[in-house]
């Protein structure tokens, strides 16, 4: 080889491993590694003390046969996906981009900003705020209004409807994230189909149902799949604010698989929960694609919208 | 609006549309949507405002054994028809000058009333967790409190370590990976790509319990350093991408310009090209900055000792200490942690939004 060539050669994969080289360490040691290990994990019989005993199937043979918790904790998972989905994190996120784009732009912008606020506030001083606001005595926020304004008893969410709580909790932060991808795709949308749209006589509803929905038609699709895998192995808002409780009545599943590890220091159960959860997501995710027709996504449109 | 309709079609039936009447009409329809879609918005957005404006009346008037709800409603009872009069004069009056003025003499009456009716009610007291650390072994016997708390600046300097150092890593690593895959063809780019997207979408949240055991093994469990790794890791795919966007929005002739003129290929890409993403470098950064300061469910897991403690834990752990017996104290270490990352999305949000723009077009 001539000495040009090799170093080209040379210089080629120095460039490779001083750009991409830092990154590819770090997602090997600290992402990949950490998937392989769950898997490994998911056969053995890690218990407290992280000590490493025989591989076994039994963690699968529990799970299938013996965890009579996981079958509620599976259907309060649906519950808990499907609704905060269908109401927050897709349709209020919706409506919420349709009307900030529709009034005054500076105006949207402010009240897009309040919405984006629990999501730029730390977890921690957002669930301290839903205790402040569901707190069942009469200091409660909610309660102050309920008392002095429904002259109604207290009420107290946090025991009697925790469902509802954590829907909601999670369901402010996710409309934000819809919110702003929506947003963004109707400011994408050519200004001159409003004009026509409105030449012909169309009224504002036939608008956003005529010109505006069917180019969100993607965006709509995207944010249902990427939020129902988010939402499906999220718990950081459950922990704080319920804990799960009263006793299980909120423990979603990947909350019970951190509750197995963490709190009863099952930790091969809870790498073996983990891992279902991964099939579950990765289950949900392409019936999901399959179902929406992401496929044709990828395919060149047919009329070209300029 | 009836009457109008009916006087449009009148005039339009004799021949002479009245333009006049049209025109109002439409004001008025224009006009009734846009109050009506406010007014949504108002109402949807209480229940966001109202908690954070409880939180900050809970820091600054609550006192041991209990909270002063009425101050709350005393001040909106001022705040909301004060906001209310000046939406109504910024909609109706024209000159600028002159809206300047009424909202100035508003927010004059507005701060005299509050300041007349709930000014002396105001205290700093639950602030005192700023100078001395042993404020939840005063609040409760000392044998009750679970543990002994760190000094607030302790949390505060381990949260800002990890934030920055966080920030820093990805905002190096990233940018370097990003420029890569937006200029250079190598073997298996495609890969690497399909590769990152995966992990990408990978739910990183499953993977706890395994980080957990291999920060055990490598002795990085229960450090700042384990968590910063970690953290840097999981969030890298998203900003690689993101960078990947903004780097492909740089057109290659700048580059191909500086090489002419004689800059290797890295200094074109430090000198040059680094310069024209300052505007993606800075919403990485944070972005990056915000999601560390905020990170918890990590942080409780992988740290232990309470010296290297963060601002997140330290709050879940006040709160858990003395939340049943002294709210305001609670509210103020709130305040006070939730702060930073708030002045940042203020100052920052225009960099903010175009890092999703930038990120959709990558």
């Amino acid at each position: 080889m001539p000495d040009f060539a090799r170093a080209q050669v040379r210089r080629q994969w120095t460039n490779f491993g001083l750009f991409l080289g830092p990154a590819l360490v770090l997602l090997l040691v600290f992402f990949v590694a950490p998937v392989i290990i769950d898997v490994v994990l998911a056969f053995t019989d890690m218990g407290r003390t992280l000590a490493l005993g025989k591989f076994t199937l039994e963690n699968f043979e529990r799970m299938f046969t013996r965890d009579t918790r996981l079958l509620g904790a599976l259907g309060i998972t649906f519950i808990f996906v499907v609704a905060t989905l269908s109401v927050f994190n897709v349709t209020f996120a919706l409506l919420l981009a349709l009307v900030t784009t529709a009034v005054p732009r500076r105006l949207g912008a402010f009240f897009r900003a309040v919405w984006l606020l629990p999501r730029m506030s730390p977890s921690v001083v957002y669930a301290l705020l839903w205790l402040w606001v569901i707190d069942p005595n009469e200091r409660g926020l909610l309660n102050q209004i309920v008392i002095h304004v429904f002259d109604m008893p207290p009420i107290d969410l946090r025991n009697n409807h925790p469902l509802l709580v954590i829907i909601l909790a999670n369901g402010f932060i996710g409309a934000s994230l819809g919110m702003l991808i929506f947003t963004s795709a109707i400011r994408s949308i050519p200004e001159h189909l409003f004009h026509a749209a409105r030449v012909d006589g169309a009224g504002p509803l036939s608008i956003v149902r005529h010109v505006t929905l069917p180019a969100l038609r993607w965006p709509i699709s995207y944010m249902t799949i990427h939020q129902s895998l988010s939402l499906l192995v999220s718990f950081e808002y459950i922990l704080l604010i319920t804990g799960g409780g009263p006793f299980y009545d909120t423990t979603v599943f990947s909350l019970y698989a951190y509750r197995r590890a963490f709190e009863t220091g099952e930790y091969a159960y809870g790498a073996a929960l983990s891992l279902i959860l991964v099939v579950i997501g990765v289950i949900a995710a392409l019936a999901l694609w399959r179902l929406m027709d992401m496929r044709r996504l990828l395919q060149p449109p047919r009329i070209e919208v300029h | 609006m009836s009457d109008d309709a009916l006087l449009g079609h009148a005039a339009t039936a004799a021949g002479q549309p009245d333009w006049r009447a049209l025109a109002r009409r439409t004001w008025r329809t224009r006009f009734s949507t846009q109050s009506l879609l406010l007014v949504f918005l108002v109402v949807v957005s209480v229940p966001i405002i109202l908690p954070y404006f409880w939180m900050v009346v809970i820091a600054f008037t609550a006192r041991t054994g209990g909270v002063a709800s009425d101050v709350l409603w005393t001040a909106c009872a001022i705040i909301v028809p004060t906001v209310l009069v000046y939406s109504i004069v910024h909609m109706t009056v024209a000159s600028a000058g002159l809206r300047l003025v009424i909202g100035l003499a508003l927010t004059a009456i507005a701060v005299g009333l509050l300041a007349a009716l709930i000014g002396e009610r105001l205290h700093l007291a639950n602030f005192r967790f700023l100078t001395r650390a042993d404020f939840v072994e005063e609040l409760r016997s000392k044998a009750t409190s679970g543990a002994q708390f760190p000094s607030v600046w302790r949390a505060f300097f381990n949260s800002l370590v990890l934030a920055v150092s966080q920030t820093v890593i990805i905002l190096s690593v990233a940018s370097l990976a990003g420029y890569y895959i937006s200029r250079f063809a190598f073997r298996g780019r495609n890969g690497f790509l399909q590769g990152l997207l995966v992990l990408h979408a990978f739910p990183a949240m499953t993977l706890i319990i395994p980080i957990f055991l291999m920060l055990h093994w490598i002795g990085l469990l229960d450090t700042i350093v384990g968590v910063m790794l970690v953290l840097a890791a999981i969030e890298l795919p998203f900003y690689v991408f993101v960078m990947k966007g903004f780097f492909d929005g740089v057109p290659w002739d700048i580059e191909m310009s500086a090489m002419t003129d004689g800059a290797t290929r890295r200094q074109a890409f430090l000198l040059v090209v680094l310069p024209q993403v300052r505007v993606g470098l800075i919403a990485v950064a944070v972005f990056a900055f915000i999601r560390a300061w905020e990170e918890y469910i990590f942080v409780r897991t992988f740290l232990i000792e309470n010296t290297n403690w963060v601002m997140s834990l330290y709050l879940f752990w006040v709160a858990d200490d003395v939340m049943g017996v002294d709210y305001g104290i609670v509210a103020a270490v709130a305040v006070f942690y939730v702060l930073p990352s708030l002045l940042l999305y203020v100052f920052c949000q225009k960099y903010l939004t175009q890092m999703t723009i930038g990120g959709i077009k990558g």
